[in-house]
Protein backbone atom coordinates (compact mmCIF):
# COMPACT_ATOMS: atom_id res chain seq x y z
CA UNK A 1 0.00 0.00 0.00
CA UNK A 2 1.37 3.24 -1.11
CA UNK A 3 1.70 5.87 1.56
CA UNK A 4 -1.71 7.81 0.24
CA UNK A 5 -3.61 5.03 1.34
CA UNK A 6 -1.50 4.29 4.87
CA UNK A 7 -2.63 7.81 5.58
CA UNK A 8 -6.52 7.84 4.09
CA UNK A 9 -6.21 4.65 6.11
CA UNK A 10 -5.08 5.73 9.48
CA UNK A 11 -6.90 8.97 9.36
CA UNK A 12 -10.62 7.30 8.65
CA UNK A 13 -10.06 4.64 11.64
CA UNK A 14 -8.83 7.51 13.91
CA UNK A 15 -12.21 9.35 13.22
CA UNK A 16 -14.30 6.07 13.04
CA UNK A 17 -12.90 5.38 17.25
CA UNK A 18 -13.25 9.18 17.83
CA UNK A 19 -16.94 8.79 16.69
CA UNK A 20 -17.27 5.53 18.59
CA UNK A 21 -15.89 7.02 21.52
CA UNK A 22 -17.92 10.59 21.70
CA UNK A 23 -20.68 7.80 21.33
CA UNK A 24 -20.16 6.56 24.93
CA UNK A 25 -21.06 9.40 26.24
CA UNK A 26 -23.05 11.24 23.75
CA UNK A 27 -25.24 9.11 22.45
CA UNK A 28 -29.37 9.09 23.26
CA UNK A 29 -30.72 6.35 24.84
CA UNK A 30 -33.96 6.49 23.85
CA UNK A 31 -35.24 2.85 22.01
CA UNK A 32 -34.67 2.78 18.66
CA UNK A 33 -37.50 2.84 15.98
CA UNK A 34 -37.53 -0.69 15.70
CA UNK A 35 -37.67 -1.04 19.54
CA UNK A 36 -40.09 1.47 19.74
CA UNK A 37 -42.41 -0.06 17.71
CA UNK A 38 -42.08 -2.82 19.56
CA UNK A 39 -43.02 -0.76 22.72
CA UNK A 40 -46.23 0.05 20.91
CA UNK A 41 -47.01 -3.37 20.03
CA UNK A 42 -46.62 -3.60 23.94
CA UNK A 43 -48.96 -1.64 24.95
CA UNK A 44 -46.25 0.66 26.46
CA UNK A 45 -46.00 3.54 23.99
CA UNK A 46 -47.84 5.69 21.79
CA UNK A 47 -46.60 6.31 18.46
CA UNK A 48 -45.62 10.11 19.59
CA UNK A 49 -45.22 10.06 23.41
CA UNK A 50 -42.06 8.55 25.00
CA UNK A 51 -42.45 4.99 26.13
CA UNK A 52 -43.73 4.24 29.57
CA UNK A 53 -42.20 1.57 30.04
CA UNK A 54 -39.36 -0.18 29.19
CA UNK A 55 -40.52 -4.01 29.57
CA UNK A 56 -41.09 -5.35 25.27
CA UNK A 57 -43.81 -7.94 26.18
CA UNK A 58 -44.19 -9.50 22.16
CA UNK A 59 -41.84 -12.20 20.58
CA UNK A 60 -41.60 -15.23 19.04
CA UNK A 61 -42.58 -18.65 21.18
CA UNK A 62 -39.60 -20.77 21.60
CA UNK A 63 -37.05 -18.22 19.85
CA UNK A 64 -33.18 -18.38 19.87
CA UNK A 65 -30.94 -17.18 23.42
CA UNK A 66 -27.54 -15.96 22.74
CA UNK A 67 -25.58 -13.90 25.36
CA UNK A 68 -23.04 -12.09 23.69
CA UNK A 69 -19.86 -10.89 25.95
CA UNK A 70 -20.19 -7.13 25.71
CA UNK A 71 -24.45 -7.15 25.72
CA UNK A 72 -25.16 -3.58 24.64
CA UNK A 73 -21.71 -2.41 24.13
CA UNK A 74 -20.88 -2.08 27.79
CA UNK A 75 -19.06 -4.62 30.40
CA UNK A 76 -21.84 -4.34 32.85
CA UNK A 77 -22.24 -1.55 35.36
CA UNK A 78 -19.05 -1.80 37.58
CA UNK A 79 -17.16 -0.83 34.62
CA UNK A 80 -19.43 2.27 33.79
CA UNK A 81 -18.21 4.58 30.90
CA UNK A 82 -14.83 3.10 30.86
CA UNK A 83 -16.42 -0.66 29.54
CA UNK A 84 -18.52 1.57 27.09
CA UNK A 85 -15.22 2.61 25.76
CA UNK A 86 -13.15 -0.66 25.98
CA UNK A 87 -16.43 -1.98 24.07
CA UNK A 88 -16.56 0.87 21.46
CA UNK A 89 -12.65 1.09 20.48
CA UNK A 90 -12.97 -3.97 20.23
CA UNK A 91 -15.78 -2.96 17.77
CA UNK A 92 -14.37 -0.53 15.67
CA UNK A 93 -10.89 -2.44 15.34
CA UNK A 94 -12.65 -5.31 15.05
CA UNK A 95 -14.67 -3.75 11.60
CA UNK A 96 -11.62 -2.33 10.87
CA UNK A 97 -9.90 -5.96 11.35
CA UNK A 98 -12.25 -7.82 9.58
CA UNK A 99 -12.63 -5.08 6.31
CA UNK A 100 -9.13 -4.70 5.77
CA UNK A 101 -8.37 -8.63 6.01
CA UNK A 102 -11.68 -10.30 4.39
CA UNK A 103 -10.69 -7.32 1.34
CA UNK A 104 -6.99 -8.21 1.06
CA UNK A 105 -7.86 -12.29 1.09
CA UNK A 106 -10.57 -11.49 -1.81
CA UNK A 107 -9.04 -8.74 -3.90
CA UNK A 108 -8.87 -8.77 -7.30
CA UNK A 109 -5.49 -9.62 -8.30
CA UNK A 110 -3.75 -8.53 -11.45
CA UNK A 111 -4.01 -10.53 -14.70
CA UNK A 112 -0.43 -12.70 -15.56
CA UNK A 113 -0.68 -10.93 -18.59
CA UNK A 114 -0.71 -7.19 -17.39
CA UNK A 115 1.61 -8.03 -15.25
CA UNK A 116 4.46 -8.49 -17.66
CA UNK A 117 3.42 -5.69 -19.79
CA UNK B 1 -33.42 -1.99 13.01
CA UNK B 2 -31.29 -5.13 14.48
CA UNK B 3 -34.11 -7.65 14.82
CA UNK B 4 -33.15 -9.49 18.06
CA UNK B 5 -33.28 -13.40 18.01
CA UNK B 6 -36.57 -12.75 20.71
CA UNK B 7 -38.49 -11.52 18.21
CA UNK B 8 -38.39 -14.42 15.05
CA UNK B 9 -39.51 -17.78 14.84
CA UNK B 10 -36.35 -19.48 14.55
CA UNK B 11 -37.40 -21.40 11.48
CA UNK B 12 -38.32 -17.71 9.87
CA UNK B 13 -34.98 -16.41 10.45
CA UNK B 14 -33.52 -19.74 8.64
CA UNK B 15 -35.04 -18.90 5.63
CA UNK B 16 -33.93 -15.42 5.35
CA UNK B 17 -30.67 -16.71 6.33
CA UNK B 18 -30.72 -18.87 3.41
CA UNK B 19 -31.94 -15.61 1.26
CA UNK B 20 -29.18 -13.40 2.57
CA UNK B 21 -26.20 -16.30 2.07
CA UNK B 22 -27.02 -16.17 -1.17
CA UNK B 23 -25.97 -12.59 -1.66
CA UNK B 24 -23.35 -12.57 0.97
CA UNK B 25 -21.78 -15.16 -1.67
CA UNK B 26 -22.46 -13.02 -4.59
CA UNK B 27 -20.83 -10.47 -2.28
CA UNK B 28 -17.72 -11.92 -1.78
CA UNK B 29 -17.54 -12.54 -5.76
CA UNK B 30 -17.86 -8.75 -6.21
CA UNK B 31 -14.67 -8.57 -3.64
CA UNK B 32 -13.12 -11.03 -5.74
CA UNK B 33 -13.95 -9.37 -9.32
CA UNK B 34 -14.08 -6.22 -8.51
CA UNK B 35 -12.27 -5.12 -4.93
CA UNK B 36 -8.65 -3.79 -5.94
CA UNK B 37 -5.94 -3.26 -3.96
CA UNK B 38 -6.68 0.42 -3.90
CA UNK B 39 -10.01 0.28 -2.91
CA UNK B 40 -9.18 -2.18 0.05
CA UNK B 41 -8.37 1.26 2.82
CA UNK B 42 -11.59 2.48 1.86
CA UNK B 43 -13.23 -0.52 2.50
CA UNK B 44 -11.67 -1.13 6.36
CA UNK B 45 -12.41 2.79 6.65
CA UNK B 46 -15.54 2.19 5.85
CA UNK B 47 -16.54 -0.86 7.91
CA UNK B 48 -15.21 1.08 11.12
CA UNK B 49 -17.19 4.00 10.43
CA UNK B 50 -20.65 2.68 9.66
CA UNK B 51 -19.80 0.21 12.61
CA UNK B 52 -19.18 4.00 15.01
CA UNK B 53 -22.11 5.23 13.72
CA UNK B 54 -24.45 2.54 13.87
CA UNK B 55 -24.23 3.18 17.68
CA UNK B 56 -24.08 6.59 17.76
CA UNK B 57 -28.20 6.94 18.23
CA UNK B 58 -29.31 10.62 17.60
CA UNK B 59 -32.56 11.42 19.16
CA UNK B 60 -35.89 11.85 16.69
CA UNK B 61 -38.53 12.92 19.06
CA UNK B 62 -41.80 10.85 20.09
CA UNK B 63 -39.20 9.26 22.45
CA UNK B 64 -37.25 7.32 19.69
CA UNK B 65 -34.10 7.37 18.37
CA UNK B 66 -31.99 6.18 15.38
CA UNK B 67 -28.70 5.79 13.42
CA UNK B 68 -26.90 5.32 11.08
CA UNK B 69 -27.41 1.77 8.44
CA UNK B 70 -24.85 2.75 6.01
CA UNK B 71 -26.34 0.96 3.15
CA UNK B 72 -26.45 3.63 0.43
CA UNK B 73 -22.92 5.49 1.51
CA UNK B 74 -21.03 2.11 0.93
CA UNK B 75 -22.74 1.38 -2.41
CA UNK B 76 -22.08 4.87 -3.81
CA UNK B 77 -19.01 5.27 -2.78
CA UNK B 78 -17.84 1.60 -3.80
CA UNK B 79 -19.83 1.69 -7.04
CA UNK B 80 -22.33 -1.51 -6.16
CA UNK B 81 -24.70 -3.16 -4.06
CA UNK B 82 -22.79 -6.11 -3.25
CA UNK B 83 -20.18 -3.67 -1.56
CA UNK B 84 -23.04 -2.71 1.27
CA UNK B 85 -24.01 -6.45 1.41
CA UNK B 86 -19.91 -7.13 1.73
CA UNK B 87 -19.57 -4.71 4.61
CA UNK B 88 -22.86 -4.99 6.39
CA UNK B 89 -22.44 -8.48 6.69
CA UNK B 90 -19.46 -7.99 8.65
CA UNK B 91 -20.51 -5.43 10.86
CA UNK B 92 -23.66 -6.91 11.96
CA UNK B 93 -21.85 -10.51 12.40
CA UNK B 94 -19.52 -8.11 14.69
CA UNK B 95 -22.66 -6.21 16.47
CA UNK B 96 -24.47 -9.36 16.98
CA UNK B 97 -21.68 -11.97 18.09
CA UNK B 98 -19.89 -9.55 20.56
CA UNK B 99 -22.76 -7.08 21.42
CA UNK B 100 -25.84 -8.59 20.90
CA UNK B 101 -27.15 -5.95 18.85
CA UNK B 102 -29.62 -8.06 16.73
CA UNK B 103 -29.74 -11.72 16.85
CA UNK B 104 -27.79 -14.81 15.66
CA UNK B 105 -30.60 -16.42 14.13
CA UNK B 106 -32.80 -12.98 13.31
CA UNK B 107 -28.90 -11.97 11.57
CA UNK B 108 -30.03 -13.20 8.07
CA UNK B 109 -33.12 -10.44 8.01
CA UNK B 110 -30.94 -8.19 8.95
CA UNK B 111 -28.37 -8.38 6.26
CA UNK B 112 -30.99 -8.72 3.82
CA UNK B 113 -33.06 -5.47 5.54
CA UNK B 114 -30.25 -3.05 6.47
CA UNK B 115 -27.36 -4.94 3.37
CA UNK B 116 -29.30 -6.04 0.66
CA UNK B 117 -32.54 -3.72 0.42
CA UNK B 118 -30.24 -0.60 1.95
CA UNK B 119 -27.69 -1.42 -0.72
CA UNK B 120 -29.79 -2.16 -3.86
CA UNK B 121 -32.36 1.11 -3.02
CA UNK B 122 -29.39 3.23 -2.21
CA UNK B 123 -27.29 2.73 -5.18
CA UNK B 124 -29.92 2.53 -8.02
CA UNK B 125 -32.20 5.27 -6.73
CA UNK B 126 -28.65 7.10 -6.13
CA UNK B 127 -28.02 6.54 -9.48
CA UNK B 128 -31.51 7.08 -10.73
CA UNK B 129 -31.36 10.36 -9.37
CA UNK B 130 -28.05 11.38 -10.32
CA UNK B 131 -28.94 10.55 -14.05
CA UNK B 132 -31.47 13.38 -13.71
CA UNK B 133 -30.28 15.91 -11.15
CA UNK B 134 -26.09 15.94 -12.06
CA UNK B 135 -25.73 16.65 -8.44
CA UNK B 136 -24.38 14.29 -5.89
CA UNK B 137 -26.04 16.11 -2.68
CA UNK B 138 -29.31 16.21 -4.35
CA UNK B 139 -29.49 12.36 -5.48
CA UNK B 140 -27.63 10.77 -2.25
CA UNK B 141 -29.82 12.27 0.41
CA UNK B 142 -32.87 11.09 -0.94
CA UNK B 143 -31.28 7.84 -2.15
CA UNK B 144 -30.39 7.14 1.28
CA UNK B 145 -33.63 8.21 2.98
CA UNK B 146 -35.05 5.49 0.84
CA UNK B 147 -31.85 3.22 1.92
CA UNK B 148 -33.68 3.90 5.71
CA UNK B 149 -37.14 3.86 4.77
CA UNK B 150 -38.10 0.61 2.55
CA UNK B 151 -35.98 -1.80 4.67
CA UNK B 152 -38.11 -0.41 7.57
CA UNK B 153 -41.41 -0.88 6.38
CA UNK B 154 -40.02 -4.60 4.81
CA UNK B 155 -38.78 -5.19 8.35
CA UNK B 156 -42.06 -4.67 9.96
CA UNK B 157 -43.89 -6.87 7.39
CA UNK B 158 -41.19 -9.21 8.58
CA UNK B 159 -42.21 -9.39 12.04
CA UNK B 160 -45.76 -8.89 11.00
CA UNK B 161 -44.85 -12.74 9.54
CA UNK B 162 -43.28 -13.50 12.98
CA UNK B 163 -46.48 -12.72 14.79
CA UNK B 164 -44.63 -9.82 16.59
CA UNK B 165 -45.69 -7.10 15.31
CA UNK B 166 -49.53 -6.12 14.02
CA UNK B 167 -49.44 -5.34 10.74
CA UNK B 168 -50.75 -1.51 10.20
CA UNK B 169 -49.43 -0.68 13.28
CA UNK B 170 -46.20 -1.77 12.84
CA UNK B 171 -46.17 -0.49 9.17
CA UNK B 172 -47.34 3.13 10.49
CA UNK B 173 -44.73 3.11 13.56
CA UNK B 174 -41.74 1.68 11.35
CA UNK B 175 -42.51 4.06 8.56
CA UNK B 176 -42.91 7.45 10.74
CA UNK B 177 -39.68 6.73 12.95
CA UNK B 178 -37.71 5.95 9.67
CA UNK B 179 -38.98 8.28 7.77
CA UNK B 180 -37.16 10.99 10.60
CA UNK B 181 -34.16 8.28 11.38
CA UNK B 182 -33.84 8.88 7.02
CA UNK B 183 -32.98 12.09 7.35
CA UNK B 184 -29.71 11.20 9.52
CA UNK B 185 -28.64 8.71 7.09
CA UNK B 186 -29.35 11.42 4.02
CA UNK B 187 -27.46 14.07 6.13
CA UNK B 188 -24.15 12.06 7.17
CA UNK B 189 -24.14 10.03 3.49
CA UNK B 190 -24.11 12.99 1.65
CA UNK B 191 -21.71 14.89 4.03
CA UNK B 192 -19.24 11.46 4.12
CA UNK B 193 -19.52 11.59 0.58
CA UNK B 194 -18.25 15.26 0.19
CA UNK B 195 -15.55 14.98 2.57
CA UNK B 196 -14.33 11.94 0.84
CA UNK B 197 -14.56 13.74 -2.20
CA UNK B 198 -12.78 16.39 -0.90
CA UNK B 199 -9.45 14.67 0.71
CA UNK B 200 -9.59 11.59 -2.21
CA UNK B 201 -11.25 12.23 -4.95
CA UNK B 202 -9.90 9.37 -7.12
CA UNK B 203 -11.70 6.57 -4.26
CA UNK B 204 -15.03 7.78 -5.19
CA UNK B 205 -16.49 5.32 -7.46
CA UNK B 206 -15.59 6.85 -11.25
CA UNK B 207 -19.42 6.15 -12.37
CA UNK B 208 -20.12 8.86 -10.08
CA UNK B 209 -17.51 11.38 -11.34
CA UNK B 210 -18.26 10.62 -14.97
CA UNK B 211 -22.17 11.41 -14.61
CA UNK B 212 -20.93 14.92 -12.79
CA UNK B 213 -18.06 15.31 -14.99
CA UNK B 214 -15.40 15.62 -12.05
CA UNK B 215 -12.26 14.54 -13.00
CA UNK B 216 -10.64 11.01 -13.28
Amino acid sequence: MDKKNMRFLVAGVLIAMAIAIVAVFLASSDPDGLDSTALIASGQKTLTAPATGEDISVGAPGHFVYESPMQDYTLGKDWGPAGGIIAMVTGTFLAVAAGFGLAWVLRKRKAAKEQVS
Amino acid sequence: MHIPDAFMPIWQGAIYWVIALVFVLLALRWAKNELTEEKIPVVAVLAAAVFALMSFNLPVSMGTSGHLLGGALVAIVLGSPFAAVFILTLVLIIQGVMFGDGGITTMGANIINMGVIGGFVGYYSFHGLLRLTKNISFSAGPAAWLACFIPAEVCAVELYLAGTFPLKEGLIAMGVYHALIGIIEAVITVLVIHLILRVRPDLIDEKVKRRVGIGG
